[in-house]
């Protein structure tokens, strides 16, 4: 019990943050329903088809809704969709942290030298998880309903906890399996590890959708089980053998996790080849690239660099070919064909592949930034900075050189990512223009920077807090886009988004006020960083 | 006359509920080996953190070869080697790039000067950084600090961690160092250290400086609590202890006697000639015994007086 009350403190601003999204999401979702959907049954019917037609373009991401005419079925589509992402990635983050994070931070020791055992010690951690992740979770219901009750109507609040209990099934079932699969490898890469596999069993379920050969292995994905329920649809509701499935998973291997905890030595994986042995040696490195500023920080991250250079070129590959796959069965159809040719400028396969990848792309840079934002806050912490500053550098070099990685990291990742978008497009034959292209992607690099500044700012003045507030920030931003015209925000308002001063640039081209703005908020936020760092105690 | 390595002029960092700094006035010479000595959360960190410009005094200020520590920092730093009270973390970094990219970022390291002090305390610098057992680290820490032959070290308690035979190492070090016309500001809480190594001592407690001792006053102030156990049968020389020089508190427990001895032992040793001794016990006391001490005596001698 003791345990179990320490792991829900330890956890308490995961809760009370993902608790607040979940509810935001719900609230802003459902209540922009009555407003974009119309009152009529004609007028509901009507949208519904358009965002059926709409919806094919994030099929990759999230399921086609079901019948998103009703605001059960848009809530399920538009809300319970994209937490289900959100919901995988807390549970990524909170399972390695309490098993290697921890662990690093002693936390793990001193538990286990207080008596407790360690089987003992992950059920109370997947207990705590599992009760913060149905409150969380329970927080989307309240969202839901009251954003049902501001449009003049009722929900099923059976339903409503049901889509919650799906939820918390899946983050507890990923949970789970992050708690096993962390105990696999070194704590270095333990969250790299879980995060590749999580993420392909999500995309053997999401690009099952498209590509057929992909079918076969559905049943493997936790996702799949979650999508089996449509609680909030009419007609729909708690597959309670999907969910029970979720949770025997998160049982099954919580059992392994537990031997494979208990066999292993703290601080090391359940696997470990032995050192070769080798003699002692008392020189200092030699190698020329800590000599240089910048490069030797970029290359102090160059296997994280490398991974999402490699992920995201993988991903671009992928979306390209998806574009392919989509657009082509649409456009043989000579009503959309003429519908297209209406309504987008120029080649729709650009149009789509503007929308779907370089979409997608601005929420992966945006995390990009937020790592290097909580690296920062971890020198801070850790006492790394004290010592960088016990040398002869200022401390607005410091916050310079590390924008500059920042800055240069990005534009190697989306460099890749582009180069990869451009070959994949050439082998799919979509005519892409090399210049829009490139603008696209580079365009990509000041997108980042804006959270880089903004981190940076954030990590000066309350570092322990800066991730979260950067995470609150990027969350915002990215809900003005999506709600902006839901809600019929002012023009000024939404242009206070990062996403969309970003603008459509494969399309369109470069929206110079955008970056202009986009240059603006970074030169800004890094001269206010720059300020407040001169300024404060460092480790405080 | 010269400027001071290190001048203090009522510098204060208050964080509240009686926490942190208080008006402290200090000066250290160039080539002195200073102790600053205090127990636990009496704030010797703060202060070293005020002289290496990394937190900001609420008053007062603080200077390092006539720099002041906030303004002038970058000039401060690179006269100064630093050991933290406790060394951060570098995770998968080697030994070798830690030295290497702190190194570089002061505009390179002496190879040299790097591989002495690394043979000297066996340190292997080709190990990951997060293998590095305390000691270890602390070494790297002490390697850092060293490693340009800065003309001041400030090191808050650089011996944490490191065994007997590398806290030798260390002291060799430190005299080498001052040899070679360097200053040293050594925090610390345990007494026969900055006994050991300094030449003289600042005493700190709930963040003000309470005396800046020499190491003759250092002595007067310092005593140990002796236990000698008796063999069983054996005559024990009560009278002889009790009237020995320096010794008080004298409790007889059957074959066993406690004492407090102030000074040398040699009156103790003397008393005791000749009687079988089977087991001899000296601890020093910790700092709050040896303040109180000092300051119950303080008080009695001002009362005699008055």
């Amino acid at each position: 019990m003791v345990m179990l009350l320490l792991a829900l403190r330890l956890g308490r601003w995961g809760i009370a943050g993902f608790g607040a999204v979940a509810f935001l999401v719900t609230l802003l979702q459902s209540a922009g329903f009555y407003r974009v959907a119309g009152r009529t049954e004609a007028e509901r019917q009507a949208f519904g088809r358009s965002m059926s037609i709409l919806a094919a373009q994030f099929s990759a991401i999230v399921p086609p809704p079901v019948r998103p005419d009703t605001v059960g079925g848009y809530v399920q589509f538009r809300a319970f969709g994209s937490l289900a992402i959100a919901f995988a990635i807390w549970a990524l983050v909170a399972a390695s942290g309490a098993m290697r994070g921890d662990e690093e931070r002693g936390i793990v020791e001193a538990v286990l030298a207080a008596g407790l055992s360690r089987p003992r010690m992950i059920t109370a951690r997947l207990a705590a998880f599992a009760l913060g992740s149905l409150v969380a979770a329970l927080a989307a219901t309240a969202g839901l309903l009251a954003g049902v009750a501001s449009g003049g109507e009722t929900f099923s609040a059976t339903a409503a906890v049901g889509a919650a209990v799906a939820l918390a099934a899946l983050g507890v079932c990923c949970y789970s399996l992050t708690t096993l699969l962390v105990q696999l490898t070194s704590a270095r890469g333990a969250t790299v590890f879980a995060g590749i596999v999580l993420l392909a069993l999500f995309l053997i379920n999401s690009l099952s959708r498209t590509f057929d050969g992909l079918a076969r292995w559905r049943w493997l994905s936790p996702f799949h089980y979650y999508e089996l329920s449509s609680p909030l649809v009419p007609g729909g509701g708690l597959d309670a053998r999907a969910t029970s499935i979720l949770i025997t998973i998160a049982l099954a291997t919580a059992v392994p996790a537990a031997l494979a905890f208990s066999f292993r030595d703290i601080g090391s994986p359940l696997f470990r080849f032995p050192a070769r042995a080798r003699p002692a040696s008392f020189e200092m490195s030699r190698s020329p690239v800590w000599r240089v500023p910048i490069v030797r920080d970029l290359y102090e991250r160059r296997i994280s660099l490398l991974v999402w250079a490699a992920g995201l070129a993988a991903l671009s590959a992928v979306f390209v070919v998806l574009t392919k796959t989509i657009v082509q069965p649409l456009l043989a159809i000579p009503a959309l064909a003429a519908y297209f040719a209406f309504f987008l400028k120029g080649d729709v396969y650009t149009s789509f592949l503007g929308y779907i990848w370089f979409g997608f792309a601005q929420l992966l840079m945006a995390g990009f930034a937020i790592t290097h934002v909580a690296r920062w806050s971890a020198e801070d912490a850790d006492g790394r900075l004290d010592l960088i500053l016990s040398s002869p550098i200022s401390r607005v070099r410091v916050v310079g050189e590390r924008v500059i990685v920042l800055m240069l990291g990005a534009l190697l990742v989306t460099g890749v990512s582009g180069v990869a978008v451009g070959v994949e497009a050439h082998y799919q034959a979509i005519e892409l223009d090399g210049r829009r292209l490139a603008e696209a992607t580079l365009l990509l690099v000041p997108f980042t920077l804006v959270f880089g500044a903004v981190g940076a700012l954030l990590a000066g003045w309350i570092p322990r807090a800066a991730v979260a507030l950067l995470g609150a920030f990027a969350f915002a931003s990215y809900l003005i886009v999506q709600l902006g015209p839901i809600f019929k925000l002012p023009e000024w308002a939404e242009d206070l988004s990062a996403f969309k001063l970003y603008g459509q640039p494969l399309t369109a081209g470069v929206d110079q006020t955008g970056l202009v703005i986009t240059l603006a908020i970074v030169v800004g936020g890094l001269a206010a960083s720059a300020i407040v760092m001169q300024g404060r105690d460092i480790g405080t | 006359m010269a400027v001071a390595a290190i001048g203090t002029s009522k510098l204060s960092k208050d964080y509240g509920m009686g926490r942190g700094l208080f008006e402290l006035d200090l000066r250290v010479e160039q080539q002195e080996v200073f102790g600053f000595l205090g127990p636990n959360g009496a704030g010797k960190t703060t202060m070293i953190r005020c002289l290496m410009g990394l937190i900001r005094p609420t008053a007062g200020s603080a200077q390092v070869f006539g720099l002041d520590c906030m303004h002038d920092y970058v000039a401060v730093k690179r006269r100064v080697g630093y050991v933290p009270g406790d060394m951060p973390q570098f995770g998968s970094l080697r030994g070798s790039e830690v030295v290497a990219h702190l190194g570089a970022m002061r505009g390179g390291a002496d190879l040299k000067v790097v591989r002495n002090l690394a043979e000297r305390f066996s340190l292997d610098l080709s190990r990951r950084y997060r293998e590095y057992s305390s000691g270890n680290k602390q070494k790297l820490g002490i390697v850092l600090a060293f490693m340009h032959r800065p003309p001041l070290l400030i090191l808050d308690e650089p011996t944490s961690g490191l065994d007997p035979l590398n806290q030798q190492e260390f002291y060799k070090l430190l005299k080498e160092a001052r040899d070679g016309g360097a200053t040293i500001f050594l925090s610390s809480h345990i007494l026969s250290e900055v006994e050991h190594a300094c030449d003289r001592v600042g005493i700190i407690r709930s963040g003000r400086l309470v005396r800046i001792a020499d190491l003759d006053e250092l002595h007067s102030i310092r005593f140990h609590h002796v236990e000698l156990e008796f063999a069983p049968g054996a005559k024990v020389p009560i009278a002889a202890i009790r009237s020995a020089a320096g010794v008080e508190e004298v409790v007889v427990d059957g074959h066993i006697v406690r004492c407090t001895v102030r000074g040398t032992f040699e009156p103790l040793l003397d008393a005791i000639r000749g009687a079988t001794v089977t087991n001899l016990v000296s601890h020093e006391p910790s700092l709050e015994e040896l303040f109180l001490e000092y300051y119950q005596e303080s008080a009695s001698t001002k009362a005699l007086t008055n």
